[in-house]
């Protein structure tokens, strides 16, 4: 098999601001390999969307993608021009975005929105497009498509719209989807539908999936392999199976056992992780998870921790699990 | 959504009457039972005077002389001036085009070039021309209008006039004795005074379309427009500027109330044969009544512009009808 | 080729984590206020024009040695940096520094008057109809939609000529018609502010409506009136100005910077001077005005910047 799909390498993306430099993706590395399913995992402000964004060259001033490389298709991305890139976006590498309410345009038909792409990429004419969109309409499940896509986003529900949004994605066939928190902001009903869809698309398509979220429970059901980020970098990545099965990081390892379970007695406590993400402007010294960590050592509080192999499928970012010690109840 | 129409018609008309009330009290005030012209003659006794009154109906209670003049107001009528007893309604027929001429313009004029001074300086934000631009804005509305008007004639019209250059013209709307039909000369005349008006317009309109542009820009939508691959340009000029222009839309819509009479220090500056002057004129000569009749006509305008105003967006808005 | 600019707020850690001192609204607003230059130096321009202002009779005494209506009729028309006459002298041969002076007293005194009485009625009645509602708000804010139907300007010239006014009575007409569009403003905030927990807490806790109305109303939407009420002032001088200039409002011969400049394009090929210097001094204080006020608001609410 030819390399991998997507290769990056050590991105660093971060934030200019008035109060400090905010270090939003410090030192990212990873593979997405073709047809690939991958999560990625973290709390808000762990730098998951914008790793996403800086792969797209789409993040804002005053952010910058600082430092890095991201190799597609032989290229590096963070070295194209804006107009190159323009021609990767939608094309090759198509991105969806978390609130389908406000990712649609609302003065223009959803049919014309779905199928600018085609417009852009394949200098098709807007008559060709619209038809093509309304075949892409159907194909994510919605019904009467030909009807639907001549109604503005406001008529459409929110499930419809995020399909809608994954349509969008999809015209142009691209070899990778990104998809930011594609059910966030849809009800637990609607959530179910959609990964289904990205599930079926990914079969179907062959499409690599990014998928970004802060839910577990969607990797679990989607995804093959997952990164658990913290504080701009990552801490543990492998197959989803094994990483929920002996997860070897302590930030991963405290998630899982802070989801509550159907199964569990009712009266036990739960055990949310103690204290607050830190402030990236203003990073702890050594690992950025040192004060909420149960299995800290001394280590932990000056040598920043580097992405290593744990067991035999995972990685982790970690001193303890990395010098043997097993994540266990104390 | 009838239900929607007429309840802000019923809302409409104690303002109505709060309106014909008050310039009906400010007239008694001011005038009480005058009579154009009685004074001027000496040979007046008092029972004719007491006739006259009698006939114009001014020893009628307070109540049923206004009652006549609301009908009045009903039908068009906004009574006479106190000098000359002439129709405040003709005069108001005579000079509402010369100002709306004036106004119309001015907005226009405001619209066409407050929109891409304010997308340039959304898209150059915080950049040289961005900075100027803003300065400019700011500045802009910081001139007194009547002296921009004096400025413009003095260089425009005297000034190059004694050079002996070609000049435009210090006032009115035509030359003298040219009966208004040639386009060129109208247009001549019209320049100075259109832009002396719109340029407060523009300095508030560009910087309201560049934060209106700005706040599009950090859009969502935006976000996905820029990862479908567009280019930058299209990205703003067909799927920002289109929801940019909309707060825009509302914002000139306030400000058509003053169709009638923002353009007065303008109109008084350059002669320009409009209502704004007329009432200047008649104030300068106590007419109260041509002054409230005009006013009073001016007030109604405002009332029912607003009201349109309500019904087009009770159209374009479905949530509102139901509020 | 343009690339447009997206404005995103970057993804910053939850503030609660960090080191960095937490300050109250209103020392947080008013440092965002020194932090920003233009907004200190038009404050700075703006308080000169107030100092000129209070004290014109003795800058007068000691710059000029006279007052804005000793005539010279054998030196009409001086130029500037003439002897005696720093700026020129007027067709009265009336000292032109002199006069611009005591015109700051005229648009200092009357912009901030007039700005102070509408901002006192009209947070009353906005206070009052936004709280109570029902009747008492129906009632009040047809009464301001009565006020703000009829054209401003014809209101002002109307009362110009019913009353004749002077320095103080031309504020309070200017008053008589702003306090309307202020009152709508704060009615609107005090609903959005009304039905905020604390107030029903407060009210569980027994406290009267005056009480409520005066110490926990009215501290939420100061910042609208003061936003307001500094972006008002620069409009207030512009219709001051443009009233004495069509001789309806403060006359000759106490000079104002509006008044000085009626008639003047007579004057013209006599002096240019004449028509620069009043032109100039109202454009400054309404900048200075203006700029200030905008340093306010983005003070109170960098949201709203986008600059």
């Amino acid at each position: 098999m030819p390399g991998p799909l997507l290769d990056v390498h050590d991105l660093k993306t971060q934030f200019f601001t008035p109060e400090g430099v905010v270090k939003a993706v410090d030192g990212v590395s990873f593979e997405l390999n073709a047809g690939e399913t991958l999560g990625i995992v973290g709390e808000s402000g762990s730098g998951k969307s914008v790793t996403a964004l800086s792969l797209m060259r789409l993040i804002p001033p005053p952010g910058r993608v600082v430092s890095g490389r991201v190799i597609y298709d032989g290229n590096d991305l963070t070295k194209l021009s804006e107009s190159e890139m323009q021609g990767i976006r939608g094309e090759s590498i198509a991105m969806i975005f978390q609130d389908p309410m406000t990712s649609l345009n609302p003065v223009f038909k959803v049919g014309w929105q779905v199928g600018e792409p085609l417009m852009l990429h394949r200098a098709e004419s807007k008559a060709k497009a619209f038809t093509s969109a309304v075949s892409v309409l159907g194909k994510v499940g919605i019904p009467s498509p030909a009807d639907r896509a001549r109604d503005y986003p406001h008529h459409f529900s929110g499930g419809m719209r995020q399909r809608a949004m994954i349509a969008m994605g999809l015209t142009t066939t691209p070899k990778v989807l990104i998809a930011d928190e594609p059910t966030t902001a849809l009800d637990v009903t609607i959530q179910a539908q959609i990964l289904e869809l990205l599930r079926n698309v990914n079969r179907e398509f062959g499409t690599a999936t990014i998928l970004i979220t802060h839910n577990l429970g969607v990797v679990a059901g989607m995804c093959e392999r997952v990164m658990v980020m913290y504080a701009g970098r990552i801490v543990e990545s492998g197959p989803t199976e094994d990483v929920f099965a002996h997860p070897k990081h302590p930030y991963t390892w405290s998630l899982l056992r802070s989801i509550p379970r159907l199964d569990a007695d009712r009266h036990e406590a739960l055990k949310p992780i103690e204290g607050l993400p830190p402030d990236l402007i203003d990073l702890p010294p050594g690992c950025a998870f040192h004060p909420r960590c149960v299995f800290a050592i001394e280590r932990c509080k000056r040598d920043t921790p580097v992405l290593n192999r744990v067991g035999e499928t995972q990685l982790a970012a970690c001193w303890v699990t990395q010098s043997g010690t097993e994540l266990r109840d104390a | 959504m009838l239900k929607y129409l007429v309840s802000r018609v019923i809302a409409t008309i104690p303002v109505i009457i709060g309106v014909t009330v008050f310039t009906f009290i400010v007239m008694h005030l001011a005038a009480g039972s005058y009579v154009p012209g009685l004074d001027l003659n000496p040979n007046l006794k008092p029972e004719d005077e007491a006739m006259i009154k009698h006939y114009l109906g001014l020893d009628r209670p307070l109540y049923e002389q206004y009652l006549t003049w609301m009908a009045g107001v009903v039908h068009g009528d906004f009574g006479r001036s106190m000098i000359d007893g002439s129709l405040v309604s003709r005069h108001i027929g005579d000079r509402l085009p010369a100002t709306l001429e004036l106004t119309v313009t001015a907005i226009l004029m405001g619209v066409l070039i407050s929109i891409p001074l304010g997308v340039t300086g959304a898209l150059r934000r915080g950049s040289k021309i961005d900075h100027a631009l803003t300065a400019l804005s700011v500045g802009g509305f910081a001139i007194p209008g009547f002296w921009l008007g004096l400025m413009l004639i003095l260089i425009f019209s005297v000034q190059l006039q004694a050079w002996g250059m070609p000049f435009l013209p210090s006032g009115g709307v035509m030359t003298p004795g040219t009966g208004g039909g040639d386009p060129l000369d109208r247009l001549v005349h019209l320049i100075m005074p259109a832009t002396v008006l719109s340029f407060v317009y523009l300095s508030i309109w560009s910087r309201f379309t560049r934060s209106s542009m700005l706040e599009v820009l950090s859009q969502d939508y935006v976000r996905t427009a820029r990862a479908k691959g567009m280019s930058g340009r299209r990205v703003v000029y067909l799927h920002a500027l289109r929801n940019a222009v909309i707060p825009l839309v509302t914002l000139v819509g306030l400000e058509l109330p003053s169709l009638v009479s923002g353009g007065l220090v303008v109109e008084v500056v350059f002669s320009w044969p409009g209502i704004g002057k007329l009432l200047y004129e008649r104030a300068l000569q106590t007419d109260y009544s041509t002054v409230l009749g005009i006013t009073t006509f001016a007030a109604l305008l405002v009332v029912l512009g607003n009201l349109l105003a309500d019904f087009l967006y009770a159209l374009l808005d479905p949530r509102i009808r139901y509020a | 080729m343009i690339d447009p600019v997206i404005v995103e707020a970057p993804p910053v850690a939850t503030p609660l984590a960090t080191r960095r001192a937490i300050q109250s609204y209103w020392s947080a607003a008013f440092s965002r206020l020194r932090r920003n230059r233009i907004g200190m130096a038009s404050g700075a321009l703006l308080l000169f024009f107030v100092l000129v202002a209070l004290a014109a009779p003795l800058l007068a005494r000691l710059i000029t040695h006279t007052n804005y209506s000793s005539q010279d009729l054998a030196n009409t028309f001086a130029n500037p940096l003439s002897p005696g006459h720093i700026l020129g002298t007027d067709d009265l041969g009336r000292d032109e520094l002199t006069r611009l002076l005591f015109g700051a007293q005229v648009s200092m005194g009357i912009g901030f008057l007039a700005v102070s009485v509408s901002l006192a009625i009209g947070a009353t009645v906005g206070l009052v109809a936004g709280y109570y509602g029902g009747l008492i708000d129906g009632v009040l804010m047809r009464f301001v939609d009565i006020i703000l139907a009829i054209p401003s300007i014809f209101l002002f010239i109307l009362m110009s000529i019913l009353f004749k006014p002077n320095t103080v009575t031309l504020a309070l007409i200017i008053a008589s018609v702003g306090w309307g569009s202020i009152a709508r403003l704060v009615r609107g905030e005090v609903l959005s502010v009304r039905t905020r927990d604390f107030m029903v807490a407060t009210r569980a806790l027994g406290a009267r409506d005056v009480r409520l109305i005066v110490r926990h109303l009215l501290p939420n939407v100061l910042h609208v009136l003061i936003v307001f009420g500094s972006l008002y002032l620069g409009s207030v001088i512009l219709i001051e100005a443009a009233l004495d200039f069509l001789g309806l409002g403060i006359n000759p011969p106490i000079p104002s910077w509006g008044n000085m400049l009626t008639n003047s394009e007579t004057f013209f090929f006599h002096s240019r001077w004449l028509v620069i210097w009043p032109g100039v001094m109202i454009f400054l204080a309404v900048l200075a005005a203006n700029l200030f006020g905008n340093a306010v608001r983005d003070a109170f609410d960098p949201r709203l910047r986008g600059e």
